[in-house]
């Protein structure tokens, strides 16, 4: 059962030009390690432009994911996509700054879709012959 | 002959006085010996009843003492109740976040601020973010005359924190003697995107939400070109 558990990953779905991770279960350290090495490994496989990890529904989230996160977005970065962290929870973020992890230069969103309007807005300002529609 | 004539009935007595002497200390306070008989003895009979008297005082004075301070305890309790519902009441209206537009919340805070006030406003501020879905937070601090190191942090606690949940705050009125605190702490707050009034917060709200969402309604337009 335990092994089970462990085993379990976290989907991660391509949409477009960005992948979509719902985080959806308690991350433990071994499970955000993980999961950051599969985001990146899903990146180079498909060429996504950006990526948005939902979060909605983490309750808690300690120094180490909040590290993994934002080590994630400049990871991201480097192979040139964009991270956006899509609805955290006013007690996580409370937590977060008073942690002192303010994690600069990751982009959060309120939602999915604001996180969405985000990355093809940015994609079309780096971008003039990005087109939203994948055409 | 004679002693025994002077004192009568002294075993009767002396039980008597050890009855009244017991019905006393189980609560009865109208227990007396009251003797009839004036002879050598009745001065001690006499003497254990005014005894028995001061001490019924006594214990009538400090029942009603004891009382009157129930009664003010009870009342202090009760102010005590008052004020501090008074207070929580204060707390919860001294943080209004209300939605002024589309995206756009507003928090005016009056008043001095205090570490837990702050710490309130931040939350009931970032509940209402998430649960509006509101991009823009406009924080007005006009109201406030001072703030110290302290209660600046957690104005940045805020404002990290509305960042971290994908919102935008913009602090609005600072005032020149809180501009002076704040330069004269050390604290850097260029990170933040400050305006001199509420007015110019909500211009700059509405017209980044002009950029972001390229189709408006009739109204918005309308208004946006009165702001401009």
């Amino acid at each position: 059962m335990n092994e089970q558990a462990a085993n379990r990953k976290i989907p991660i779905i391509k949409i477009r030009d960005f992948l979509i991770v719902s985080i959806q279960v308690d991350m433990h350290d071994r499970l955000a390690i993980e999961l950051q090495a599969q985001i990146l490994e899903e990146l180079s496989q498909t060429g996504a432009k950006g990526v948005l990890i939902d979060i909605s529904v983490l309750e808690m989230v300690d120094s180490f994911i909040g590290r993994m996160l934002s080590g994630m977005a400049s990871m991201a970065s480097i192979m040139d996509a964009a991270v956006v962290i899509v609805g955290m929870q006013p007690a996580v973020a409370i937590t977060l700054v008073e942690l002192g992890l303010e994690m600069p230069g990751v982009d959060t969103a309120l939602n999915m879709e604001n996180g969405i309007a985000m990355l093809e807005k940015r994609l079309e300002s780096q971008n003039e012959f990005y087109n939203p529609n994948g055409a | 002959m004679t002693a025994a004539y002077a004192v009568k009935n002294l075993k009767q007595r002396v039980e008597k006085i050890e009855n009244v002497l017991a019905a006393v200390a189980a609560g009865d306070k109208d227990a007396r010996v009251n003797s009839q008989i004036e002879d050598d003895f009745s001065g001690v009979e006499f003497a254990i009843d005014l005894l028995i008297d001061d001490l019924t005082d006594e214990l009538d004075q400090g029942e009603k003492t004891r009382k009157e301070l129930e009664e003010k305890l009870a009342t202090i309790q009760q102010q005590q109740q008052t004020i501090r519902q008074q207070q929580d009441d204060l707390l919860e209206l001294s943080s209004p976040v209300t939605k002024v537009w589309d995206n756009v919340l507003i928090l005016p805070v009056i008043g001095t601020l205090d570490s837990r006030r702050a710490q309130i406003m931040m939350e009931n501020l970032l509940d209402k973010i998430v649960q509006t879905g509101c991009t823009y937070a406009i924080l007005d601090i006009t109201g406030v005359p001072t703030i110290d190191t302290q209660v600046a942090n957690h104005l940045l606690k805020t404002v990290t924190a509305a960042r971290l949940l994908g919102g935008e705050c913009i602090i609005s009125g600072i005032s020149p003697a809180i501009a002076q605190t704040i330069v004269h702490l050390g604290i850097d707050l260029s990170a933040i995107n400050t305006k001199a009034t509420m007015q110019e917060a909500m211009k700059t709200a509405f017209l980044s939400n002009n950029h972001k969402s390229s189709e408006l309604t009739h109204d918005e337009e309308e208004s946006l070109r009165e702001i401009k």
